[in-house]
């Protein structure tokens, strides 16, 4: 059923609540509209029935000593001293900055703090943070150590493995053809670089103790140095001799050894 | 329209500060003002002289500790029973609506169906009852503002304030109250005692 618009101002018609403009145009609606006439009796019925609790209020507001309810009242409130908690003005700045109203502004911000957090989190774990100690790494001075000493021994297995390459071309060629050998520019740079590098692992065979390895290290030194001196001039006899050295001391049988000892890390 | 006893010049005020200091007979001139308003919202939303009483006890002891909130520029009746209005709900949450939650969130239509029937109809409630019964068979905020309308004779514009609603919330709600009640009292209409 259609209604008309005036309906919803019948209730403040009944109460006396319409401007008179608006009341005077109500009234003209109300002779024309029987629909809203006959709504207006209704609701005006409803107020008369209503009224009749007015009885039971008036009963109720007669059986009240209202002139000693007060005195009663405040006796209780002074008795019990209540803290007017926010009145000082640190108070009412928190009285007023945690009004209810307030309360959806908070819950906001402290979900998007929560949200942020996580967000922080997720990202700084999955990139941001590696990306920051990309190129640090923190070990224990204990796996520094092994790490060191693990270093020393392989370079000094590939000094020696090297060497004894090296010295099996000298030992197994005739004398003519090392001399000539020893005698070219790429055995001598060889040389060097073993005698370089035997200057490297000097220091960590002391470091680490490594006796057995140093003692033949420092014999391949005073020979490579010996046929670093081979010049042209250098007579294949000379050349005979050290062969004759190198295989009775054998020292490639313990280059071998020590090889060996090295490889199953008990040097 | 004749004009309503009100206390909203500087006189309260003056009183309100005074209280802020501890003023005991200060306390006693507003409780004595306004202690039968408050009474009458209580009343007419409990129904029961003992619960309006123990709202108005309450209500004051509120006003006291919440005295340093109130500002001047507010209307101070209206920041009373929103105080009172405020306990009434409370206190009616707390010890009504186990009681009468079935009753109280039914439609209309279930209500007039269920709990009026012709049993009822025909048993000794008289008017009074019935109507009571109607009124608590409207929404919470329906029946607070019929309530502030009818028996506290406010205004719409006091009744929003004191609801926090706007004013057009509050005359459709009015409005809307009268038409449930309308509905509700339906069956007995006529049947006056």
């Amino acid at each position: 059923m259609k209604h008309c618009k005036e309906r919803k101002e019948l209730a403040a018609f009944l109460y006396g609540e319409l401007k008179d403009d608006e009341r005077k145009r109500l009234e003209s609606h109300l002779e024309v509209c029987p629909q809203c006439r006959k709504e207006i009796e209704e609701l005006k019925q409803i107020v008369s029935e209503s009224d009749s609790l007015k009885s039971d209020i008036k009963k109720a507001l007669a059986s009240v000593d209202w002139e000693m309810l007060p005195s009663k009242i405040s006796e209780n409130v002074f008795k019990k001293e209540i803290p007017l908690s926010r009145g000082s003005r640190t108070g009412k700045f928190w009285g007023l900055l945690f009004q209810p109203r307030f309360r959806p502004v908070y819950t906001a911000l402290f979900l998007g703090i929560l949200l942020g957090s996580l967000a922080t989190f997720v990202v700084f774990r999955n990139s941001g943070f590696n990306g920051t100690t990309e190129g640090r790494f923190f070990v224990s001075g204990d796996f520094l150590e092994r790490l060191e000493l693990e270093m020393a021994r392989r370079e000094t297995l590939d000094y020696l493995e090297k060497s004894q390459y090296l010295l099996l071309d000298f030992v197994q060629s005739s004398p003519e053809k090392s001399a000539e050998f020893w005698q070219s520019n790429f055995a001598s740079i060889r040389a060097r670089d073993l005698l370089a590098k035997k200057k490297y692992i000097d220091l960590q065979l002391d470091r680490f103790q490594m006796a057995k390895a140093k003692k033949i290290c420092d014999q391949i030194e005073l020979l490579f140095f010996e046929l670093a001196q081979i010049t042209k001039e250098l007579p294949v006899e000379e050349v005979k001799k050290i062969q004759n050295l190198i295989e009775e001391r054998q020292i490639l049988l313990k280059i071998n050894l020590v090889k060996k000892e090295l490889q199953d890390n008990e040097v | 329209m004749k004009p309503r006893e009100t206390f909203e010049d500087d006189n309260i005020y003056i009183l309100v500060e005074k209280i802020k200091n501890g003023d005991r007979e200060a306390f006693i001139t507003v409780t004595r003002i306004y202690q039968k308003k408050v009474f009458l919202l209580a009343f007419s939303f409990f129904r029961n002289r003992e619960d309006a009483m123990d709202i108005v006890q309450e209500t004051f002891l509120r006003f006291y500790e919440k005295v340093n909130m109130f500002r001047r520029g507010k209307n101070f009746q209206n920041w009373l029973l929103q105080i009172a209005k405020n306990l009434c709900v409370d206190y009616y949450r707390k010890n009504y609506k186990r009681n009468s939650d079935l009753q109280r969130e039914k439609n209309v239509k279930e209500l007039c169906q269920s709990s009026y029937s012709q049993k009822e109809l025909n048993s000794s409630l008289d008017i009074k009852q019935i109507f009571s019964k109607c009124i608590d068979g409207l929404s919470e905020k329906q029946r607070m503002v019929f309530l502030m309308k009818h028996y506290n004779q406010l205004e719409y514009k006091e009744i929003a304030q004191i609801l926090n609603i706007a004013l057009g919330t509050a005359k459709s709600l009015h409005f809307k109250a009268l038409q449930n009640l309308k509905v509700l009292m339906s069956p007995y209409m006529g049947r006056q005692t």
